[in-house]
């Protein structure tokens, strides 16, 4: 490059704001970043409200609102290279599970009947109404660059900032969880599925092998496996592997039933069918995309029918 | 020729690789926990234990590549992409 620093621009969308911090996370790492970048429209950092022209352009969140439509759109026109960054924009994220209930489902339990707050005020000023699903960013915008991750971890931030930078070739990888993981896979005994909060999980052993869901093997790494180090199982945050992705008719779902009836004594189908139950947690990250909403294999609405139809008969 | 690696550091253990190889080219190493290449020149390059492994950390190399037409094009579009 030239001695013309790098112009940066971010901006969050329908989003927690963790994808921001994440890039704070690279801690003094982020003083080599800022070498050969100038950070412009930041909305954590800098009191820009308009768009500059820009090289590169990070959006972080998925599409919900008209001011989320608006913003990619705007950002779109300024940035030659935009990067979907974090889970919410590559996928459409945790919130993506909305998809799972209509918008006025939801504007009622959070605004109108909370169980936890005193609340009937919908908010209909200062913000732009709910649209009616959510968008991962690449159905509204072309995208150039996808990292997921929720968020990334700085490892693969800054992998990817220098690629850009430098202007090489990325080194990130399409490994799994579970190749970070430091558990032992062994074959058990154990005869059914357990609920995370169902005992204390053994430190040592895969928790597949223990009983536990665990999506680990069919979550791209892009976290180094904190979780699963350190007690919790795999919730696939990062959204599914390249192997899922690609292959129309595997699933989170029938590759986890696999592994697992594999490791334990319980049978492939019981894991899958409890699998298609807690459907909306397990496809909690990835569902609203049309990479996975469009598989043949994934059947949402009729097992959140089946379940209802369940508790109610 | 067929060439297999198993990243050590990736692999977990779990012996799916050795049940699924339908050629019996991997084996199990009992003193480090992990699997290993047995006898390569078995391999068949049928790509099994790659895509069982919950890892992903077996890798080919010079085996025939068969073209799969039944894939995701939505994903497979943007896959390039992915950082």
């Amino acid at each position: 490059m030239s001695g013309e620093k790098i112009r940066l621009n971010t901006e969050w969308l329908c989003d927690c704001g963790g994808c921001h911090v994440a890039l704070v996370d690279l801690h003094e790492k982020i003083l080599n970043v800022l070498d050969s970048v100038t950070i412009q429209h930041c909305p954590v950092l800098t009191d820009i409200k308009d768009y500059p022209e820009a090289d590169i352009g990070i959006l972080t969140g998925s599409i919900r609102t008209e001011h989320d439509r608006h913003a990619a759109g705007e950002m779109r026109k300024k940035c030659k290279t935009i990067i979907a960054f974090g889970t919410c924009a590559v996928y459409g994220g945790l919130h993506g599970a909305g998809l799972a209930h209509s918008r006025e489902e939801i504007v009622d339990r959070v605004y109108r009947h909370n169980p936890t707050t005193r609340t009937d005020t919908v908010p209909d000023s200062e913000v732009t109404e709910l649209a009616k699903l959510v968008t991962p960013v690449d159905e509204v915008i072309d995208v150039d660059l996808y990292l997921p991750g929720c968020p990334p971890h700085a490892h693969f931030i800054f992998e990817s900032l220098a690629t850009l930078i430098e202007q090489r070739a990325p080194r990130v990888t399409q490994d799994t969880v579970c190749a970070r993981c430091n558990r032992q896979m062994v074959k058990s005994e154990v005869n059914a599925i357990k609920k995370s909060l169902d005992g204390v999980p053994d430190d040592n052993i895969c928790f597949l092998s223990q009983g536990y869901i665990c999506l680990g093997s069919v979550t791209l790494d892009r976290c180094l496996a904190p979780c699963p180090n350190h007690g919790v199982a795999c919730t696939g945050c990062a959204g599914p592997t390249m192997q899922i992705l690609t292959e129309p008719n595997r699933d989170i779902r029938t590759e986890v039933s696999d592994r697992m009836s594999r490791l334990t004594a319980i049978d492939g189908e019981t894991i899958k069918t409890h699998m298609e139950r807690t459907a909306k947690t397990q496809y909690a990250y990835a569902m609203a995309t049309k990479m996975i909403g469009n598989k043949p294999t994934f059947l949402i609405k009729k097992w959140i029918a089946d379940v209802e139809a369940g508790a109610h008969g | 020729m067929v060439q297999m690696e198993i990243r050590e550091k990736a692999c977990r253990g779990c012996k799916f690789c050795i049940d699924v190889c339908p050629t019996d080219a991997l084996a199990f190493d009992e003193a480090t926990q992990k699997a290993v290449v047995k006898t390569v020149e078995d391999c068949i390059g049928c790509l099994s234990c790659a895509y069982l492994c919950p890892s992903g950390a077996i890798s080919h190399s010079g085996h025939h590549v068969v073209k799969n037409f039944y894939r995701n094009l939505y994903f497979s579009q943007r896959m390039e992409k992915f950082l």
